[in-house]
């Protein structure tokens, strides 16, 4: 199963919540699926998805998931630190870990030799970290949301590769504007 | 405490409601204040770049962000301020310890110091620089603008107007 496989497989889990997914071919992918306003796709600044969803779920009550990717999590691992020390219970991280700079030309990350984002979570201050496979993570994604005391940093294991997918033609006003709609509603 | 108060006091007058911090000694007493305040949001961050993310998201989350800064963390976080920030128009609020100004006493601060105007202007981020108590009246302006066209602003405190207040 790769990134692509996964995303289509947590489609019913996360369709209904405020989503912000990580820059490139995961936005891609996403839009590509099922392009909704209650979606934030990152557009530039790789590493900030899981920051921005921080960010988010600290300053409204329902739950925020982010859709973050195991190159962009090294590239701003102290961002785990913030959220396990604030831990807010609206917030799930999903990190799926391809073992890939699937943006950048599928180069291996670190997560392929001796680096473990469970542990590196843990080690942080996170405390419901679960590693589980991509058959699995619909399950675990969906019990984390519904848990409204506790915020999860969920690592789903899959496989590299990226589906042949368009730029998303949505310029970033729109993203953000069409987003914050669903903010004030709810 | 008088300069750290009264700053804090025009940014939230003006609807600024989260505010994150990475360290300075001469942001010290108003991280004091704000981690005692019950009526904003208040987190520590170990990184610039990161704090920028965050201030996105709590600007999604119809709050308006402020980031407490040393300039050289500006430099940490020049692609997220043009490629988030700018590019997304988000308000926020940079509260900047202006290190490497007169009164200075670390000699490496003055590398950052002397080309963090320049690299302001150079992302079109809109600066006021505050060198003198009556010019924090000056900050309202800014907030309003920030808000008003979707920018970040910078608001640069030169080392002794903070260091007088410490």
């Amino acid at each position: 199963m790769n990134r692509f496989n996964l995303l289509k497989l947590i489609q019913k889990q996360i369709r209904d919540y405020h989503v912000i997914c990580n820059i490139g071919y995961p936005s891609q992918e996403l839009f590509k699926l099922d392009d909704r306003s209650n979606y934030f796709y990152m557009l530039g600044t790789m590493g900030l998805c899981s920051s921005i969803g921080l960010g988010l779920s600290l300053s409204i009550d329902e739950p925020v998931i982010s859709i973050d990717g195991d190159g962009s999590i090294l590239m701003n691992m102290n961002t785990l630190a913030t959220i396990g020390n604030r831990s807010p219970n609206n917030f799930t991280l999903l990190i799926i870990d391809n073992g890939s700079y699937g943006s950048t030309g599928d180069q291996k990350t670190f997560t392929n030799e001796k680096t473990s984002l469970k542990k590196v979570a843990m080690g942080a201050g996170c405390k419901n970290v679960i590693e589980c496979d991509g058959i699995e993570t619909p399950q675990v994604l969906s019990e984390a949301i519904k848990c409204t005391n506790k915020s999860y940093v969920i690592i789903s294991k899959v496989k590299p590769g990226n589906i042949k997918v368009k730029s998303i033609p949505l310029n970033p006003i729109k993203i953000k504007e069409r987003f914050k709609k669903n903010i004030i509603k709810s | 405490m008088k300069v750290s108060k009264k700053i804090l006091m025009i940014l939230k007058k003006n609807g600024v409601n989260f505010f994150l911090s990475v360290p300075c000694k001469l942001l010290s007493n108003m991280i004091s204040i704000l981690e005692k305040d019950k009526e904003i949001i208040y987190s520590a961050v170990p990184r610039e770049e990161e704090g920028i993310g965050i201030c996105a998201g709590a600007h999604l989350g119809n709050k308006f962000p402020c980031l407490l800064l040393q300039n050289t963390g500006i430099g940490n976080s020049v692609n997220a301020i043009v490629s988030l920030l700018k590019y997304y128009k988000i308000p926020t609020i940079l509260l900047i310890s202006y290190r490497g100004t007169p009164g200075e006493t670390v000699k490496a601060q003055y590398q950052m110091g002397s080309i963090t105007k320049n690299l302001l202007k150079t992302m079109n981020v809109p600066t006021l620089h505050c060198n003198k108590f009556s010019d924090l009246d000056k900050i309202s302006k800014y907030v309003v603008k920030s808000k008003k066209i979707g920018t970040p602003v910078a608001i640069l405190c030169d080392f002794n107007l903070m260091k007088a207040d410490q």
